[in-house]
């Protein structure tokens, strides 16, 4: 039997922990569980969810920075901050439904990482309850600040195993004035990704840099600018002129934000087979991506070109997604990435593991933090790349 | 001595006199210096010292403006000076991966043919190294728009304390487990040595254009930068200063920046030549509407590079006003930036002490620099530091924190109770132990230590 706790706030958060460590209870550590599927899920004593540890803790709006509880949820965020004509400039899956807490403690990042930076660079301060009962602020409310160790770095992305993020401080933006797209589809993989790369490394900033490709269909580069009306006219004429110069053929498309919506939200939508998620040197990208689209149990790729990040959707016979995802695995290592399996359907969970089997690299190290925030191994037992 | 052989090693008083200083007001002896040309000469040191309970302090260019580099406590200092090669510059994957030693402007340098540059520009880059950068995690004016070190570092080589090589990261933009590589990153030589670097190299914006624009008083400049920010612009660089600093670099720099003034900010855009002139324009609209007396666009490169060169050289100048000076590094909210200042300069003032400001107020990271000649006035120092305290103080009341670039080292870790509660500063302590369990990485920086922190009695000006 699991027991469900709901702490009402961050100190009922930090009592719950001090509890289980106490009693060595295992414990879960979610959100909105709109990413139950991640890592290598086991059986724990308690669920904690952190939905009613909720709300805007502070933002002014002249100081660009936006303070929620850890529960809240990120569409909350958002709608908060769009009153005030903000948004945090991040566009991670599950948006509609991930909670703050969630985002950063699954390292939850969409399109848009390479304009705006990631989870890890617009987070500037959290609170933390962590498996002793203390809470530990790291970081503050100021866009700058380099006092103490950079807590904040090492619980993205940590899935809930060193502590629980009670409050994130976050950088955000004014909603820009104006934006465009393009989609445009390529014979080869080559061409769509040096189409991307040219737009990586041109003048303007474009927002989203993706590339999708359905199996039997052809390679699709969708790009996205948003800014002032000058940037984004010259963002769009770069991006045409990129294709162009690639032998790619555009596609008029008002909506190439809601394609990017859907492309973003493919972890949702994997629910069968497998998908892999490999970060990549963004030069390995065309080659692992070539040799993904060629895997029998192929089916959808999306690529963040511009930060390296590719999703690969395995379907059909179980023998032959397995086989494909490990060697997706192998590929990103080779190149010097790392990959995962980001999400997997439930006959497939003791074929293949979550992780890479190759240790991540500092995994001694990682192991030492793990004891030293978590020394009796209370929270999320087994379910990250650390153990 | 024998670890690394002669040539390497540094032992004589005369010859280690330099290793006892950086760029602050804290200075101490070494027991000896070495100079590791290579990660397992680093490796090497790292064990005999580990067995010998000897401490390790790293060192860069000794530019660092908090002690950092300072052995508080003793023991071997690392020079990196002879670790300085670029080992790769990877156009196509967007990446640098360089040996600690190397100067930050060279970096930007060798791969500016490329069209490419490393962001983060401290004032100090002609001399600054990217090791130290990685220590301190250091900014620079133009990390307003594209952040901090921490931002551009994608992979470390480290050496722990007790001679473990761990490599952390790679050229991909995230890797597998803990963000060991973002942790890492501004520990300040507490954690280990790092050896190699990898980083992101940027493209270079097409344009930008420069604007300066005085103001008559500094209230009117500040409320101008909180106008900038929410406007949606976003600049690569906001920098203020204040009338006395705008002086001492005029005297010593020419830079052709008004004297009349009672602030100046030096505001920067950049990104394609579409939208320039827009950003200007109302960047200008809205200093006007603030009271600008006056607006100055760069409309060379050359008088680009001035205006910044003013800027840079800021520190430097400072002895056009008199031959000491003490800097601090508070951040506080942008839109509290009037309020703080007077308090920054009443801290001073009351205390008989002449104040220059010249900051980054984008970010607001103020950089209060407390002017005094210790020949006529031997306890100047004392009273400056009081005032030093005092400005942090009222910048973590304000919600800030008490180091935005400079780093904590031994000039303010007693102040660390300030901004964090001692459950805080545990946690961090966790991560110190977990990778330098036996103490000897950069002893008596970062955290409080009993035996020199017993001195300072934050009560009072809590």
């Amino acid at each position: 039997m699991t027991t469900r706790l709901e702490p009402a706030d961050a100190d009922e958060c930090a009592r719950a922990l001090a509890g289980a460590s106490a009693e060595r209870r295992s414990m879960r550590i979610a959100g909105a569980l709109s990413k139950a599927y991640l890592g290598e899920l086991r059986a724990t004593d308690v669920e904690l969810r952190t939905v009613r540890i909720a709300g805007v803790v502070d933002h002014v709006p002249a100081d660009l920075t936006i303070t929620l509880a850890g529960g809240t949820p990120f569409a909350e965020m958002a709608a908060a901050l769009a009153r005030a004509g903000q948004f945090l400039p991040l566009d991670p899956p599950h948006a509609d439904r991930a909670t703050i807490g969630g985002v950063i403690a699954a390292n939850s990042n969409g399109f848009w990482r390479s304009r705006y930076g990631g989870v890890r660079d617009l987070l500037i301060g959290t609170r933390l309850a962590l498996a002793d009962g203390t809470l530990a602020r790291a970081g503050g409310r100021v866009v700058k600040n380099v006092a103490g160790y950079d807590l904040d770095k090492l619980v993205v992305g940590s899935l809930g195993t060193l502590g629980v993020v009670v409050e994130a401080t976050f950088k955000v933006l004014p909603i820009p004035a104006a934006s465009a797209g393009l989609s445009a589809t390529f014979a080869r993989a080559g061409e769509a990704f040096a189409a991307a790369d040219a737009l990586v490394r041109g003048a303007s900033r474009q927002e989203a840099i993706v590339i999708e490709r359905r199996s039997g269909a052809a390679w699709r580069l969708h790009v996205g600018a948003r800014g002032d009306r000058p940037t984004v006219a010259r963002a769009k004429s770069d991006a045409a002129r990129a294709v162009a110069d690639l032998r790619g053929s555009a596609e008029p498309a008002d909506d190439v934000a809601s394609r990017l919506v859907a492309l973003r939200e493919l972890p949702a939508a994997a629910i069968d087979g497998a998908l892999v998620r490999a970060a990549l040197p963004l030069a390995a990208q065309t080659a692992f991506a070539e040799s993904a689209a060629d895997l029998d149990a192929f089916t959808t790729l999306v690529a963040d070109a511009a930060s390296g990040i590719v999703r690969v959707h395995l379907r059909g016979d179980d023998d032959a997604v397995a086989t494909g995802a490990v060697a997706l695995l192998m590929a990103a290592r080779a190149v010097g990435g790392s990959g995962r399996v980001e999400r997997r359907a439930e006959s497939l969970r003791e074929r293949i593991g979550a992780w890479d089997p190759a240790e991540p690299r500092g995994h001694f190290l990682m192991k030492r933090l793990k004891d030293a925030f978590d020394p009796a191994g209370v929270l999320e037992p087994g379910r990250s790349a650390v153990g | 001595m024998d670890v690394l052989g002669r040539g390497k090693v540094v032992a004589t008083r005369e010859d280690m006199l330099t290793y006892e200083y950086d760029g602050s007001a804290d200075t101490a002896s070494p027991d000896a210096v070495v100079l590791p040309e290579t990660t397992a000469d680093v490796a090497a040191v790292a064990r005999f010292c580990h067995e010998h309970g000897v401490p390790i302090v790293p060192r860069g260019a000794g530019t660092g403006l908090s002690g950092g580099a300072i052995p508080v406590e003793g023991g071997v200092v690392m020079s990196f000076a002879r670790m300085a090669r670029i080992l790769e510059i990877d156009v196509p994957n967007l990446r640098a991966v360089v040996q600690p030693g190397v100067v930050n402007l060279h970096l930007s340098t060798a791969v500016a043919p490329h069209g490419l540059y490393f962001v983060p520009d401290p004032s100090s880059q002609k001399a600054c190294t990217l090791g130290g950068n990685v220590a301190e995690n250091s900014g620079g004016p133009h990390t307003l728009a594209y952040g901090v070190t921490t931002n551009h570092v994608t992979g470390l080589e480290i050496v722990l304390s007790d001679g473990t090589i761990a490599r952390l990261g790679g050229k991909a933009v995230e890797d597998e487990g803990y963000d060991l590589v973002g942790t890492f990153v501004g520990s300040e030589g507490t954690l280990g040595m790092v050896t190699e670097i990898t980083v992101k190299l940027t493209p270079l914006a097409e344009d930008r254009r420069t604007v300066l624009a005085a103001f008559t008083t500094m209230d009117q400049a500040s409320e101008t930068v909180s106008a900038i920010i929410a406007s949606g612009v976003v600049p690569a660089a906001i920098e203020m200063m204040d009338n006395l600093a705008t002086q001492a670099v005029e005297e010593s720099v020419h830079a052709g920046y008004p004297l009349d003034a009672g602030g100046i900010l030096l505001v920067e855009v950049e990104g394609v030549r579409d939208g320039l002139e827009d950003a200007r324009e109302r960047i200008e609209a809205i200093c006007r509407a603030n009271g600008a007396s006056s607006l100055r666009l760069a409309a060379t490169a050359l008088e680009r590079e001035k205006l910044w060169a003013g800027r840079k050289g800021a520190f430097a100048a400072m002895g056009r006003l008199a031959p000491d000076y003490y800097v601090q590094d508070g951040v506080i909210p942008r839109t509290r930036l009037p309020e703080i200042l007077r308090r920054v300069n009443e801290a001073a003032a009351s205390r008989g002490l002449r104040i220059a400001n010249v900051f980054h107020a984008g970010d607001g990271n103020l950089h209060p620099l407390i002017v005094f000649d210790l020949r006529k006035e031997p306890d100047a120092l004392r009273r400056a530091q009081e005032a030093g305290l005092e400005i942090l103080a009222a910048c973590v009341e304000a919600g800030g924190s008490i180091t935005g670039e400079h780093g904590v080292g031994m000039e303010k870790n007693c102040f660390m109770p300030l901004q964090f509660r001692p459950d805080d500063l545990a946690a961090m302590r966790r991560v110190k132990d977990a990778f330098d369990p036996a103490g000897l990485a950069n002893p008596g920086k970062v955290f409080p230590t009993p035996s020199r922190c017993r001195e300072f009695s934050l009560g009072a000006v809590r």
